[in-house]
């Protein structure tokens, strides 16, 4: 099915967030302070849920960097095996997640990043992913797991290794950001 | 599959910005649940226009208020969860017996096979909203119902609201599939419809949404329809069918607000 990117949700780059300045305006009141503050600590709270629950119960052939994570909660990465009997068998990848502190109303950025990026007729060789859960689909009650596992089972059932048809131009022309892409998402059975 | 890149590397962009500004006006301009105001209001936005001047006249012999909500795409949920916890405020039994419900809600959507890990959340703070405007509170039912509007325009509950309603809609619809397979049009299976038109934020509620919800909550909707269509009434519609209302919203094509009847 042909599906036209409807809306997208402004995204604040967590670097503004970092780089605001260090000197408290206001005396510091708690983060999780009632009511308004409701959303600031709630970001962290479902990022540190889920992070516990990728560690202690990861999904087969999925593993969190969790030194990249100690070090910044806002970005996680994660590493990605190439299950047998697939066209990418003994493969390893890595994605990258971003987090804004939207989550879970906004998707996390997610791309794949390191040497070795998939040869996917999906997935563009700057490592940015067409996946419409990533963008339009995305719903607060799906996870980090559940975005692990259908790139997964993207991967997974895979026929021929190939790269997008547009792969050259988009990745010369897009923004770093695949949020900021305007995707095509055609027939999903690849 | 491709990205739609071909002329032009910015276009994407700009095309995203410029949603983002029409986007930031509306939340400028609309809070998220408005206070009760005249229907009559309604006239002006329609400057005169004959049909739709004879069509409010008619609809203001039955309903005296309106109460607008934010045009983003969640109108339906957000004004649905509105409206009947007011009902509810004031009619103690059914308090009552929609908190038992709404308590009992989440596992039966944990058996219906959604994550109980994502759920947890939006299901806590749906029932804490419930608990904060109970009937029993102390203050008085004006107290509770301004605790409730001041709730629904904060935008970290009335989000969290949206979602669980959106999830007990979906888990509705694959409760009952086979009936519901019957509303979809095109070659989308429940499956996907859920995934993509029901459980995402900012995507807007049709008619099948509308029977879910209510069929899953047990709450009687009635939908007046404000269009251009012909004769000079508004036609009503009941969810589900033959319910007597609890709950009163008036639909503009593309958008849902709360109704008061006199």
């Amino acid at each position: 099915m042909l599906k036209l990117f409807k809306k997208s949700k402004d995204k604040i780059p967590k670097s503004e967030i970092i780089t605001e300045p260090k000197e408290p305006k206001t005396p510091p009141v708690s983060k999780c302070g009632k009511p308004l503050q409701l959303d600031n600590c709630r970001w962290e709270r479902r990022l540190h849920k889920e992070l516990m629950s990728l560690i202690k119960e990861p999904p087969p052939g999925v593993t969190v960097d969790t030194e990249s994570v100690q070090q910044n909660l806002s970005e996680w990465k994660i590493n990605i095996k190439g299950f047998e009997g697939t066209l990418y068998e003994g493969e390893d990848f890595q994605l990258l997640f971003k987090f804004n502190n939207k989550y879970p109303f906004d998707s996390p950025e997610v791309t794949f990043i390191g040497s070795n990026i998939p040869v996917h007729p999906h997935v563009y060789s700057n490592g940015h992913i067409c996946l419409s859960i990533l963008t339009e689909d995305w719903s607060p009650a799906l996870s980090v797991q559940s975005v692990c596992l259908s790139i997964a089972s993207m991967l997974s059932s895979c026929r021929e290794k190939k790269r997008p048809p547009d792969n050259t131009l988009y990745v010369k022309t897009c923004n770093k950001n695949p949020k900021k892409t305007k995707w095509w998402y055609h027939d999903d059975s690849v | 599959m491709e990205s739609f890149q071909q002329n032009d590397g910015n276009r994407d962009e700009l095309i995203i910005q410029q949603q983002r500004e029409i986007e930031k006006e509306i939340i400028d301009t609309t809070p998220l649940v408005s206070e009760q105001l005249p229907l009559t209001c309604l006239w002006a936005e329609y400057n005169g226009d004959e049909v739709f001047t004879a069509k409010i006249q008619d609809l203001s012999k039955k309903y005296k208020f309106i109460r607008r909500t934010r045009p983003d795409g969640n109108c339906f949920f957000r004004a649905f969860a509105y409206s009947y916890l007011e009902y509810l405020i004031s009619n103690n039994s059914a308090y009552q017996e929609f908190r038992k419900l709404a308590e009992e809600s989440k596992d039966k959507l944990v058996q219906l096979g959604f994550p109980s890990f994502t759920l947890e959340d939006f299901h806590e703070t749906f029932m804490e909203v419930i608990k904060r405007v109970s009937p029993d509170e102390a203050g008085g039912h004006d107290k509770v119902q301004s605790e409730l509007h001041k709730i629904f325009n904060e935008q970290g509950y009335s989000d969290y609201v949206v979602v669980y309603l959106r999830l007990i809609t979906s888990g509705k619809l694959q409760e009952e599939a086979d009936f519901y397979q019957n509303f979809i049009e095109g070659d989308f299976t429940i499956e996907e419809f859920r995934h993509q038109e029901v459980e995402p934020m900012y995507k807007e509620s049709d008619h099948i949404h509308i029977i879910a919800l209510c069929t899953a909550l047990g709450a009687g909707v009635r939908v007046e329809y404000l269009d251009r269509g012909e004769g000079g009434t508004v036609k009503a519609h009941d969810f589900p069918e033959g319910t007597e209302p609890r709950i009163y919203l008036i639909y503009r094509p593309g958008h849902y607000d709360i109704l008061y009847p006199n």
